[in-house]
């Protein structure tokens, strides 16, 4: 029931918000903001009951939906979904409490967050195939009308490309889905009965499709290189919320997915790509990082880096399905590290993404040479800011290293030539923060910026709640990490 | 237990960096150097109750700490270096509000970060694991870069930092490396797992830790970030140089030599890449005129001297020179921040402060003494050590590192002279005005040399055998023709100082480059600037090719509407208009047929009687 609580809650939670119109703004962002805690809590619940000794699927919940097709609404989650859907929450509710100009329309913004909480926390609880499938796109619509109609730029055109792009990988996915479905004799839509059977093992070309589709429409949410144009666009009209939700928790279906779907579903199939994907991520890696060392916008280069971490993740994952090799050890870190990393990179990047929104807010401006030796002017905002980039560069002590340490670490056991290029990445992601901190903060303080206003209650209080979580996971993360290893254990097979 | 050597002044850094904005400059001061002394008391109960400590993550990443022999002398050193640098920088660098009470806010974040990376360092040489030793590896990193943009409101001060912070973390990717090839090899991190590897492993995982040593020593082919960090302020440099950050490297290869030299290209690879960075140091050393990279040429130098020790075999060598060179360096770059006050510029050039400071004259000559590597100093018995180790390999290799200590003296004296020698004109002094030292500035400056006097104490053979056993190493032996080469070594290269501070003459543009590395800076920055360069040409491509395939994709769309709403909509309208108009003219002929004229109607049977004849006929045929 817990599970259901979650992401039902903010859903009526939206739906009381369209239904009282006389609501102000203050009441409605205090409804929204309960709401979320509320559906946060209910995951903290599920954590502190879920056992790391138990089966893979936890607080499974089933309904008979569709039984003549074999669909039904089952929700359940492993050590890997409860993490990641944990952490979507707390973004959620760190984007709701976090102060935006709503531009009037309260009721609406804050509907549509919850509506959006909603549809994601199903993405990642859900264990039918179908219900995943139409959570999967229903987060389109609630971010498609957050960034059309509280953007700034030319939010209209931005939403558009997001939706039509990522909407393209959903068909993709939808045909793999099928794929999968009309695999498995008496056809079915269950995520447990797919894992348990692996019905594509040895079916040559047709596993190599559904395989292709899947990582395909996976890709483009993740996103990967070439894939992920419209994510700088779609980041940069977005309003700073929104953006934290879209990097720290919407990309992370990409990767949930391909955890979820074909590296449990497909496990000989992805084995034989394993080398192919982790190819693709460290291009998206090296190639991330470098453009967002090479942009001059404030919110393009925290985007681009989103690509150059996600890499890092799918990295993780593509070490952890090659079968062929015998360290088991190894892949099991590198599948724990492409999870943390998840978290992590939700945390810290909505964390950065916010912080973006409060520079909007103040000066309506993105670029960097607008900016300069802020630092003294306002020191929490410096202070968090850079908190954040050095999690962000994979700083021990701070949740970004837990992550990337292990997907190297797991990484050099199998393909070493991977790890070797791959940790380039940190070199220059550690480069393009230290000149957006330099640009930013330090130097002199130009004159245009005298009224420049430090971060009020609200901001601080935010930003210092998702910084406390990066110090956590940083310093000690093992209740993280018994929690993650628990099921991948169980999914390769290690127990 | 053992974590509260670390834990401690790293809390203590964040209750002073809270607390800090209600004292004043000496309850700050104080408060720090009881941080740091409560944490010598406690590595001084570590040392003597052998306290372990280890937290585990998970089931395969366990943090573990463990004082080995060089890690005990290293946290003594560094605990021991540190505290007369804070008390110095709690009143060189601490200014005071409006109030004239309270201390400023960048004081107290200066305080906080100088105890925090005592607390780092403390960590790293505990360290029992790789994985351990990278968090307080790079944290170590993040410290330095975080002391030397101290003051950010100048322009070039977060460059230099950022370069700083680069260099060494190119470094630290080596150590990823070594880390992930322990892990592959045997399952674990800790040291103990890297001696189970073999082959290929086991050269990968060589390679990384000498990258990462290599880089934070600032051994050829990296010093050159030392200069840049020379942004930072004084008491930063003090520290940077003699008890921390530089010092990680030779620490974690004296400390894991053992392990290491079972790579046979170990040992000539660090003698090579140390006698090098000793020599070309050297040189740079003489060629500088700024007094603070005067001394940071001259520590790239001296730890190649100790990376020598380590590639001949000797890792205890190595920490006997360490402890000696750390308060002696700490103690001049502590006095080079004094003359800088002084006469506001840090060009040897413009100091010549004997007559006017003449205490720390005095500390800073015999600090210059045993940077020179006179008998009968500390720092001059360890380096005569270094060269005994490096003849073990061959009688040239010692006369060579002679040679090296012969460059020290030259710019040991150098230093000295131009810093503190006696003005011939006293009138040229550019602040006049400028107040005396505090006490507790100067009195840091003397401890120091107090320090370095109390080090000459090895020379007696008692200690020797002391340090040998409790320290379980082995000490080569000395020869005596090796001695008196070094001796005349040293002698000549003062004798060619005092020569070449006599003559004022500007540098030249070779001399300006020999002082800067030969270039290497350069090199790097080009490196850097290649790096972002190519970011802007990739964030362009990506801009105008990537991107133009979804546009493209776009646009194909748009078009094939348009064809479909033209082109398309004609034919789909075509068609069944087409259809119409042809079942329309077939009803029509059909209706002709209706004539109502009977030879009309039999025309058409015997017609249609002829045509089924001819289909049965075809049929029978076929």
């Amino acid at each position: 029931m817990i599970l259901t609580v979650a992401w039902v809650v903010p859903l009526l939670g939206a739906i009381a918000l369209a239904a009282f119109s006389r609501w102000s703004e203050t009441r409605a962002r205090q409804w929204a903001a309960a709401v979320a805690v509320l559906s946060l809590l209910a995951l903290v619940v599920a954590w502190v009951g879920f056992d790391p000794a138990g089966p893979l699927f936890q607080h499974v919940d089933e309904l008979r939906w569709v039984p003549s097709i074999g669909v039904a609404y089952r929700v359940g989650v492993d050590g890997i979904a409860l993490a990641v859907a944990t952490m979507s929450a707390l973004v959620f509710v760190a984007a709701i409490v976090y102060p935006v100009d709503t531009l009037g329309q309260p009721r609406q913004y804050y509907a549509w967050m919850l509506f959006l909480q909603a549809m994601s926390l199903g993405v990642f609880l859900a264990l039918d195939m179908l219900l995943f499938y139409v959570f999967f796109d229903l987060t389109l619509v609630g971010m498609f009308f957050l960034i059309g109609r509280w953007g700034h730029g030319t939010p209209q055109v931005s939403a558009l490309k997001f939706f039509l792009y990522t909407f393209a990988g959903s068909l993709l996915l939808l045909l793999a889905i099928i794929g999968l479905y009309l695999s498995i004799k008496p056809h079915s839509f269950d995520m447990r009965v797919l894992i348990e059977r692996q019905p594509l093992a040895g079916t040559g070309l047709y596993a190599g499709l559904v395989f292709l589709a899947l990582m395909l429409g996976f890709a483009i949410k993740t996103p990967l290189v070439p894939l992920h144009t419209w994510l700088p666009q779609a980041h940069v009209d977005a309003p700073g919320p929104a953006s934290a939700i879209l990097a720290g928790v919407l990309l992370k279906m990409g990767t949930y997915g391909m955890i979820r779907l074909p590296f449990a579903m497909m496990q000989e199939t992805f084995a034989e790509y394993s080398l192919v994907v982790g190819i693709a991520a460290l291009i998206a890696i090296l190639y991330g990082a470098l453009v967002a060392l090479g942009q001059s916008n404030l919110k393009r280069r925290i985007a681009y880096t989103s690509i150059n971490h996600m890499g890092y993740t799918v990295l993780g994952i593509a070490v952890a399905a090659a079968l062929f090799s015998d360290n088991l050890a190894a892949r099991q870190m590198a599948l724990t590290g492409a999870t943390v990393e998840m978290v992590a990179h939700g945390l810290i990047t909505g964390a950065l993404f916010l912080i973006c929104g409060s520079f909007w807010q103040r000066t309506g401006e993105y670029e960097l040479d607008h900016y300069g030796g802020l630092a003294h002017q306002a020191p929490l905002l410096t202070g968090f800011t850079v908190l954040a980039a050095f999690a962000s560069l994979g700083m021990p002590g701070l949740a970004g290293f837990v992550a990337e340490f292990q997907v190297f670490a797991g990484t050099f056991a199998v393909y070493p030539w991977l790890a070797v290029l791959g940790v380039l990445g940190i070199l220059i992601t550690a480069a393009l923060f230290l000149d957006m901190l330099r640009r930013l903060f330090f130097g002199r303080l130009p004159s245009h910026l005298g009224q420049f206003a430090e971060l009020k209650r609200a901001e601080w209080g935010v930003l210092g709640v998702l910084s406390l979580g990066i110090l956590v996971i940083g310093v000690y993360p093992r209740f993280l990490l018994t929690l993650i290893e628990a099921s991948n254990a169980l999914l390769l097979g290690g127990r | 237990m053992l974590w509260t050597l670390a834990l401690f002044p790293l809390l203590g850094a964040i209750l002073l960096y809270l607390a800090g904005r209600r004292l004043g400059r000496f309850g700050l001061t104080l408060a720090a150097a009881l941080v740091l002394l409560m944490t010598l008391v406690l590595t001084g109960l570590a040392i003597t109750s052998g306290w372990q400590g280890s937290v585990a993550w998970s089931e395969t990443l366990t943090l573990t700490l463990k004082l080995s022999a060089a890690g005990s002398v290293f946290a003594l050193t560094i605990l021991l270096v540190a505290l007369p640098i804070v008390v110095y920088a709690g009143y060189h660098e601490v200014g005071l509000r409006d109030d004239y009470r309270t201390v400023t806010a960048q004081g107290i974040r200066l305080i906080a970060l100088l105890v925090a990376f005592v607390g780092a360092m403390q960590l790293l040489v505990l360290a029992n694991d790789f994985l351990t030793l990278l968090i307080a590896w790079e944290l170590v990193g993040a410290c330095s870069w975080s002391l030397i943009s101290h003051k950010w409101g100048q322009k070039e001060v977060p460059q230099a930092a950022a370069q700083a912070f680069l260099v060494t973390r190119f470094g630290d990717l080596g150590l990823y490396i070594a880390a992930a090839a322990v892990f592959a090899g045997s399952g674990g991190f800790g040291y103990a797992d890297l001696a189970a590897l073999d082959g290929g492993l086991l050269s990968v995982a060589v390679a990384g830790i000498l990258l990462a040593a290599a880089a934070k020593s600032a051994q050829l082919p990296f010093s050159s970030w030392l200069f840049a960090a020379m942004a930072g302020p004084v008491p930063v440099s003090a520290l940077l140089h003699s008890a921390t950050m530089v010092a990680a490297g030779i620490y974690l290869l004296a400390r894991l030599q053992p392990t290491l030299s079972a790579v046979d290209w170990f040992a000539p690879l660090v003698i090579a890449i140390g006698l090098a960075t000793a020599l070309v140091g050297g040189v740079v050393g003489i060629f500088q005129n700024h007094a603070k990279k005067l001394l940071a040429a001259s520590t790239s130098a001296q730890y190649g001297l100790m990376w020598v020790a380590v590639g001949a075999g000797f890792p205890g060598v190595a920490l006997l020179h360490f402890v000696a060179h750390a308060f002696l360096k700490a103690g001049l770059f502590l006095s080079a921040g004094l003359a800088e006050r002084q006469t506001g510029s840090y060009q040897l050039q413009d100091m010549r402060q004997g007559r006017r400071l003449p205490g720390i004259a005095l500390a800073t000559f015999l600090m210059s003494l045993a940077l020179a590597g006179m008998i009968p100093l500390g720092a001059a018995w360890s380096k005569e050590q270094i060269a005994a180790a490096a003849g073990q390999q061959g009688a040239w290799l010692a006369l060579l590192v002679a040679l090296a200590g012969g460059l020290s003296a030259l710019y040991a004296s150098r230093f000295q002279l131009l810093a503190y020698g006696r003005r011939s004109h006293p009138a040229r002094s550019i602040l006049s005005y400028a107040p005396p030292p505090f006490r507790a500035e100067s009195g840091a400056v003397l401890l120091m040399a107090g320090m370095t006097m109390l080090l000459s104490l090895v020379w007696w053979p008692d200690v020797q055998v002391w340090l040998s056993e409790t320290l379980s190493i082995s000490l080569p032996e000395n020869s005596a023709w090796e001695l008196i080469v070094s001796l005349v070594l040293v002698l000549l290269g003062i004798a060619v100082g005092f020569v070449m501070t006599r003559r004022q003459h500007r540098a030249s543009v070779w001399q300006e480059r020999v002082a800067n590395w030969f270039g290497l800076l350069t090199v790097i920055q080009t490196i850097a600037r290649g790096a972002v360069v190519l970011g802007h040409l990739l964030a362009r491509f990506d801009d105008r090719v990537v991107d133009a395939g979804l546009r493209g994709t776009a646009r194909l769309a748009q078009w094939l509407a348009r064809r479909g709403a033209r082109q398309g909509e004609v034919f789909a309208e075509g068609v069944p208009g087409v259809m119409t108009r042809l079942s329309e003219w077939g009803g029509y002929w059909a209706r002709q047929a209706q004539s109502g004229q009977t030879h009309h109607y039999y025309a058409g049977i015997s017609l249609g009687l002829v045509v089924i004849f001819a289909i049965l006929l075809i049929g029978a045929l076929l």
